[in-house]
């Protein structure tokens, strides 16, 4: 069909020919070749673990980590774990943990980043400070704040009988009744930094003529942030709080140092019960079982997670 | 007339409230962030004798350097082992960094720019990886490496911190090739460069600082690494800072002070790098999940 | 220079074709405008020609050479990106001198080919400083500089003006129009202002949907729109479109509106009319070939006054026909008001007719 001056080319054209999908594999085969030293590392140490995770947890295998003398037992090790008391008071530590800390992390963060968001001499220098729990080692954290809590010489009850509040020292990481929220504090500490970064950034999304124009328009502050700048936070907030969420629910440094889960389980949750009945008691196929269960928690929170990463993606272009 | 004046300046009293609340809130911030930061710095400069004090002296009566000296000193136990954490520590941290990078460019550049068959799925599984614990993994990698060899060894370490150092700097590193335009690339190619020299003459250079904002974040995570370390390393001389200091300082009754001067001097090479670099940081951090 | 072919060029994301079937050829050292309205194809076209995504079918061939498999650096063209492209970490003078080291030329012969052409586009003071410290024009500049430099066998360029304001736009212009000129070169220009494609082009590419829609010189497609599309994309003010029904009556033929006046064609225009698929034909004039009285005269139909625009020295306004709009234009001295009851006469010799059903202009056979 070819183009004569002046004619139009206009419908009756034929349906072009539909393109298979080993076709499109192997046009684009190059392409593979960028993510495959990536694909392949993830593979040996994720793919695999996964799969072996998922196989022991049908498995009872020996505390000296003899495979060959491994026993399938079917799902004894989820029956054991579902009908232990102990389980369910781990999933309660775990979620009050994880809903605390994720809720006053974010709260913090946000009140930091508003406070934050006006222009002021030595701003930048302020957010830094703010970060450094953020980015210095957990264990770090864990130490100081064991010091800071010590029963004997800690600074904070010498603080609180100093202002008047208390009359000896307080126990707080010793005592069943407050070690997990002693422990909150320090996690939220470490954390709150991160909503408070992830937040600047979405605030300044946030057109400023729509705030003024919600000035002009007499709206008080509070419904400014209400009506205008808490809109444009949403999808922002989503992520943070996903990914506090997360970060919480996979906790492990904190509670383990500070603590080790105790006493008397108080401050237990999930991953340090998993580890101490892995690596303390040698009890893999229920701890197997364990991660497992984790694992499918997990995908759930990670199917939300990985649509709010990446919403938005397809819509650019490719080279 | 009087009424809107009123009004009006209520309102401003209003907003000029909501600014006191906000200063006052910092401060409070700022102290609940720096004060055991400070904490940390003032009981490291006292002996062990002032720190078992109850009050507690707020500053040393009588300060001093002795709890440095004794980590930094390579002729005592004590210093020669700190200072051979501080060495795998910085070796792990950056062979990790190194290795991840080399990695996760192509990778990313890959998942920004190609629209093969299965891109989606497997972008996917890559972010997938940030959401599972590491103890879903450290039983059957704890056997993977009893298997390979690699218990009491950084390999066991490095190979594992890619696991969690790799998505991190994909996903990171992809939103810096997608803030490139394409058309650069495509004007290299017309103007005569192979798609893979419009790459490296003309995206590479362009993304500098992602690259430098993905290896501060992967060298933090693998410094500050603890639960893989703890597993796989029993041997002493190659235990990594987090692991080590805990060994050391714990196996009698706690020194504090230098417990503090340890933590402290752990703590050094990750804030000043944050510091030095954080423009980056912040950044690179911010890109991938704001700028949508 | 070259001369540049599309046979049959086909580009599908799925199930959206972005370009479907277009055939079509630029003679070596012809200047072509590709328009159409935003999303019809345009920039997806220029960018299969120069290689920069793969065809799902057809055909390209630049010179006597098929390029359809060929990567965009063994093509030999040069192309002017929309955006300007250029590399912002790389000098002016690096951004120059990049296409000729990836083609390995010799170092003075680069810097001499570099000099020339700033010389030409007068950048000279401006070889030492990076894109972002440049003016939109001077960055314009720099990017039809980096594809003068070449001598490549076609120029590829994508809305290069898009950007600039108005007078530095007419300014490009004619230095766009001189330098095709002077160098007799092959060229494929997309935009979307149909001044600069009347102005610049020899022949003009009309695109809708992914379609080529008409392809052939500014004045023939302004004169002889092949479809209703092209009638009414083209020309400016546009033109004017009103559906009515044609039937045979005392043997002549006339086009009946659905408020009941009725216009008697000439022979030539009732044979054509006569030609639609039904009895559903589309009435076509353009301002300057419809006459506008205030009393009713042979041949022509009523209409209302909508809005009156002066803009000195003619007068245009928007007339309500049988529930269309109709662009006119009078003298300034001819008062119009608005709601006035006027009456509209198509230039019989002038007029077009469209197919009600096909879209497709009516012609006799
Ligand atoms: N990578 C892609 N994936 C899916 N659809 C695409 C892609 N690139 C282009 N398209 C679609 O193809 C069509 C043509 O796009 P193209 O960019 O060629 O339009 P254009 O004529 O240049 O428009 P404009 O005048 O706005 O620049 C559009 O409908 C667009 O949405
Ligand atoms: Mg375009």
């Amino acid at each position: 069909m070819s183009t004569v001056p002046g004619q139009a080319i206009f419908r009756d054209v034929p349906e072009p020919k539909r393109v298979g999908l080993g076709q499109k594999v192997w046009s684009s085969r190059f392409d593979y070749l960028y993510v495959a030293p990536a694909l392949l590392v993830m593979l040996i140490v994720i793919g695999y673990p996964i799969y072996y995770t998922i196989e022991l947890s049908f498995f009872n295998t020996p505390a000296s980590l003899a495979l060959s003398a491994k026993q399938f037992n079917g799902l004894d090790n989820y029956v054991t774990i579902l009908t232990s008391p102990i389980f369910w008071k781990v999933t309660w530590q775990t979620v009050l943990w994880t809903v605390l800390s994720t809720f006053f992390a974010f709260m913090i963060g946000l009140g930091a980043a508003l406070a934050l968001h006006r222009e002021f001499v030595g701003r930048g220098f302020l957010r830094a400070l703010l970060l450094i729990p953020w980015v210095v080692s957990a264990v770090a954290a864990s130490y100081v704040w064991k010091w800071l809590y010590h029963s004997d010489f800690g600074a904070i009850s010498a603080m609180l009988s100093g202002v008047g509040l208390i009359d000896k020292p307080i126990n707080f990481i010793d005592n069943t009744n407050t070690s997990l929220y002693a422990l909150i504090v320090v996690n939220v500490w470490k954390e709150f930094s991160f909503a408070m970064i992830m937040l600047m950034a979405g605030l300044q999304t946030v057109p400023d003529t729509l705030l003024r124009a919600a000035q002009v328009d007499g709206a008080s502050p509070w419904q400014r942030f209400w009506h205008v700048t808490f809109p444009h936070l949403s999808g922002v907030s989503m992520v943070t709080l996903l990914l506090l969420a997360v970060q919480n629910f996979n906790s492990f440094i904190i509670p383990w140092i500070m603590t080790g889960g105790g006493p008397a389980g108080s401050s237990d949750i999930w991953i340090t019960h998993i580890y101490q009945l892995a690596f303390g008691r040698q009890r893999w196929g229920v701890a197997s079982a364990y991660a497992v269960i984790l694992f499918i928690v997990m995908m759930v929170l990670g199917y939300f997670y990985v649509r709010a990463l990446t919403k938005g993606d397809e819509a650019r272009a490719g080279a | 007339m009087t009424m809107e004046l009123s009004a009006g300046a209520a309102k401003r009293r209003g907003a000029g409230g909501w600014r006191w609340a906000g200063r006052i809130f910092l401060v409070l911030l700022l102290g609940f962030t720096v004060m055991p930061m400070i904490w940390m710095f003032i009981t490291s400069l006292k002996t062990g004798f002032a720190a078992m004090q109850y009050p507690p002296q707020w500053w040393p009566a009588e300060p001093t350097l002795e709890n440095y000296w004794r980590l930094i000193d390579p002729s005592g136990t004590v210093g020669r082992d700190f200072i051979q954490y501080f060495w795998n520590s910085i070796w792990v941290s950056t062979l990790t960094t190194i290795l991840a990078v080399v990695v996760a460019v192509p990778a990313a550049y890959a998942f920004s720019r190609f629209r093969f068959p299965g891109r989606n799925f497997l972008f996917f599984a890559v972010l997938l990886r940030n959401m599972f614990p590491a103890v879903v993994f450290l039983v059957p990698l704890f056997i993977l490496m009893k298997a390979l060899g690699l218990v009491n060894t950084h390999g066991s370490l490095i190979l594992t911190y890619l696991t969690f150092g790799l998505p991190l700097a994909i996903w990171l590193l992809k939103g810096f090739y997608d803030n490139i335009p394409v058309q650069l690339e495509q004007a290299a190619r017309i103007d005569g460069a192979t798609r893979f020299q419009a790459f490296l003459l003309i995206v590479m250079p362009l993304s500098t600082p992602g690259i430098i904002a993905t290896s501060i974040y992967s060298f933090i995570g693998a410094w500050n690494e603890y639960i893989y370390a703890y597993t796989f390393l029993t041997r002493h001389d190659q235990m990594t800072l987090p692991v080590g200091i805990q060994r050391f300082f714990s196996e009698n009754a706690t020194d504090w002070p230098g417990l503090m001067a340890a933590t402290f001097m752990m703590s050094i090479p990750v804030v000043v790098l944050f510091l030095v670099l954080q423009r980056y940081f912040v950044r690179a951090l911010t890109e991938g999940a704001v700028k949508h | 220079m070259a001369q540049v072919i599309l046979k049959d060029v086909v580009k599908n994301y799925g199930d959206v074709y972005a370009v479907n079937h277009v055939s079509l050829t630029v003679e070596d050292g012809e200047f072509v405008a590709l328009v159409g309205p935003s999303g019809c194809g345009k920039t997806t076209t220029l960018n299969l020609v120069a290689g920069l995504i793969p065809m799902s079918g057809g055909t390209i061939s630049i010179g006597d050479r098929d390029v359809s498999d060929l990567d965009p650096k063994d093509r030999d063209i040069a192309m002017v990106f929309q955006n300007y492209a250029l590399y912002p970490q790389k000098s002016v003078y690096k951004n120059l001198a990049f296409p000729l080291q990836m083609r390995k030329l010799p170092k003075d012969e680069i810097d001499k080919r570099v000099q020339a052409a700033a010389k030409t586009l007068d950048i000279v003071h401006l070889l030492e400083r990076k894109p972002r410290e440049l003016s939109g024009g001077q960055q314009q500049r720099v990017a039809l500089g980096r594809a003068l430099v070449r001598e490549p066998r076609a120029f590829l360029m994508d809305e290069p003006l898009s950007n600039l304001d108005a007078k530095l736009r007419v300014q490009m212009r004619s230095e766009i129009k001189r330098f095709h000129q002077d160098l007799n070169a092959t060229i494929i220009y997309v935009t979307h202002d149909q001044l600069e494609a009347v102005t610049m082009a020899d022949k003009m590419a009309v695109m809708n949907g992914g379609f080529l829609q008409q392809y052939d010189s500014p004045a023939n497609v302004f004169a002889n729109p092949v479809n209703m599309f092209v009638a009414s994309f083209v020309g400016s003010p546009a033109m004017s479109l009103i559906p009515l029904t044609a039937s045979s009556k005392d043997g002549r033929v006339v086009l009946q509106s659905p408020e009941g006046w009725e216009l008697p064609l000439s022979d030539a225009n009732g044979r054509k009319a006569l030609s639609a698929k039904s009895s559903k034909v589309v009435l076509g004039g353009r301002h300057s070939t419809i006459k506008v009285h205030k009393a009713q005269v042979p041949g022509s139909v009523p209409g209302k006054v909508y809005t009156v625009e002066p803009t000195g020295d003619i007068t245009f306004a928007q007339v309500f026909v049988s529930g269309a709009v109709v662009n006119v234009s009078v003298a300034p001295s001819f008062q119009l008001r608005p709601d006035e009851p006027v009456f509209i006469e198509f230039d019989q010799d002038r007029l077009h007719l469209f197919d009600g059903e096909t879209e497709m202009a009516l012609k006799l056979e």
